[in-house]
């Protein structure tokens, strides 16, 4: 079969793409798109960095073939983050120093937009829980459950922004 | 990437047709969460894949205090709305959010021990798995008859697990997984036990293990031994040094079979006791 195109909203942009049979979201992000926030740690779903939402929920892009989000809504890192300053969740990773090598660091932020959009004021096991499937080795996770904790309570420097 | 064809059926139909048509040569792929990894890394190279995301088979649907799962629910919609908390417990410890969002109820019986935890659940609940096929129509097999050894199973050639269907849960039912953190890890042992009591007997009882064997399984034997006593710690002892004998627990870099053995003992009992709370 030949290569076909899949058309998706990206980042609230009208995107088509031409792939080859089970290529996946995230390489067509990344080498067909030119969308390289998202990150391919494990390549099998264990890492969690390429995490993207779709149509709202937390997905793997790195094991989602692309052919899955026609007609869909991704939103990736790129989408969140304002031509100018940070998403609250950035400026409070941040400010937590929630980021060292920060590869994981894109997955870490778009799974805590999914988690805030849905639950703005989580408990910090509601946030563990949903931050599981998303492996930092670095920070030892207290400061990304503290960064989270922070933007759901409304308490980092950028509280007037929006979550958007 | 030596893919072909990606089918994208949008009907059972549809799909037990092109499964019909392509044979075994055609990978059928659920959420994708068992066998994107493996094609990824070219361990897999599948000429012609099938997806059954758009196949109409993502339903739960509550049924006489029961619940029927199409085959490609993703775990997440089973954990939050097939009313069984017996099945939330299970899928909760399944993994991180976007696997739960992206894995299915019928991919997870395909997934090889220590993992495929929901199928526990499952065998406690006496739930069965419907089969189709294009030309043969479906069947109805008990969960416990689908596993046949590692990674085996009844499933024809030509067809497709298509719904799980698991009747209004009878008893207290209790999971337990222990693994070597508190969340999105592989299991040294699962355990779900399903006990009913009338007047201080067991009157019915299910014992499901998963990790300490080729596929998830009864421990029937211990479930024997329950049958009719008392309820009471050194029963639960007994039955629990039988499961830890009829196990066949494997060494992997997670566990030893040893300690696998041991924690089937530690946790039937540990199950069975709260299930007699």
């Amino acid at each position: 079969m030949a290569s076909k195109i899949v058309t998706f909203t990206l980042n609230g942009h009208e995107t088509e793409v031409l792939v080859k049979p089970l290529t996946t979201l995230a390489k067509a992000l990344r080498e067909k798109l030119g969308f390289t926030a998202t990150k391919c740690g494990c390549y099998e779903g264990n890492c969690g960095s390429c995490t993207v939402i779709v149509n709202g929920e937390p997905v793997l892009s790195c094991i989602l073939p692309v052919e899955e989000v026609e007609g869909q809504s991704v939103l990736t890192l790129e989408g969140i983050t304002p031509s100018e300053g940070l998403h609250p969740l950035q400026q409070a990773f941040h400010e937590n120093f929630a980021v060292q090598c920060g590869f994981c660091t894109p997955g870490m932020l778009m799974i805590s937009k999914a988690l805030l959009d849905k639950n703005p004021h989580p408990t910090q096991a509601e946030i563990t829980d949903a931050l599981s499937g998303n492996l930092c080795r670095c920070t030892g996770y207290d400061p990304i459950i503290a960064a989270v904790q922070q933007v759901a309570e409304g308490t980092n420097s950028n509280q007037g922004g929006t979550h958007e | 990437m030596t893919t072909q064809a990606y089918f994208r059926p949008r009907s059972l139909a549809e799909a037990l047709g092109l499964l019909d048509e392509h044979g075994p040569a055609m990978l059928v792929m659920a959420g994708g969460t068992l066998a994107m990894p493996l094609i990824n890394k070219g361990v897999s190279r599948p000429e012609k894949v099938m997806g059954l995301r758009q196949a109409g088979l993502d339903y739960v649907r509550s049924v006489d205090g029961g619940v029927h799962i199409g085959a490609a629910a993703p775990l997440s919609r089973v954990r939050a709305s097939s009313g069984v908390p017996l099945l939330a417990e299970a899928v909760k410890n399944v993994a991180g959010w976007a696997v739960q969002n992206m894995g299915t109820a019928g991919g997870n019986l395909f997934a090889p021990p220590p993992a495929g935890d929901l199928a526990v659940a499952l065998l406690a609940l006496d739930a069965q798995v419907k089969l189709a096929s294009h030309r043969r129509g479906e069947r109805l097999v008990p969960l416990a008859e689908f596993f046949t050894g590692f990674l085996t199973n009844c499933l024809a050639p030509d067809e497709l697990v298509v719904e799980i269907q698991v009747p209004k849960p009878i008893g207290k039912t209790v999971l337990l997984k222990y693994g070597r953190l508190y969340t999105n890890t592989p299991a040294i042992v699962s355990v779900a036990v399903r006990l009913l009591a009338r007047n201080g007997r067991v009157n019915d009882v299910r014992i499901a293990l998963n990790a300490v064997g080729p596929h998830p399984f009864r421990a029937r034997q211990a479930e024997t031994t329950l049958r009719g006593a008392a309820l009471h710690a050194e029963i639960f002892a007994a039955a629990s040094s039988t499961a830890a004998a009829e196990c066949e627990p494997f060494t992997d870099p997670i566990a030893s079979a040893d300690y696998r053995r041991r924690m089937v003992n530690v946790f039937v009992q540990r199950a069975l006791a709260q299930a007699a709370a």
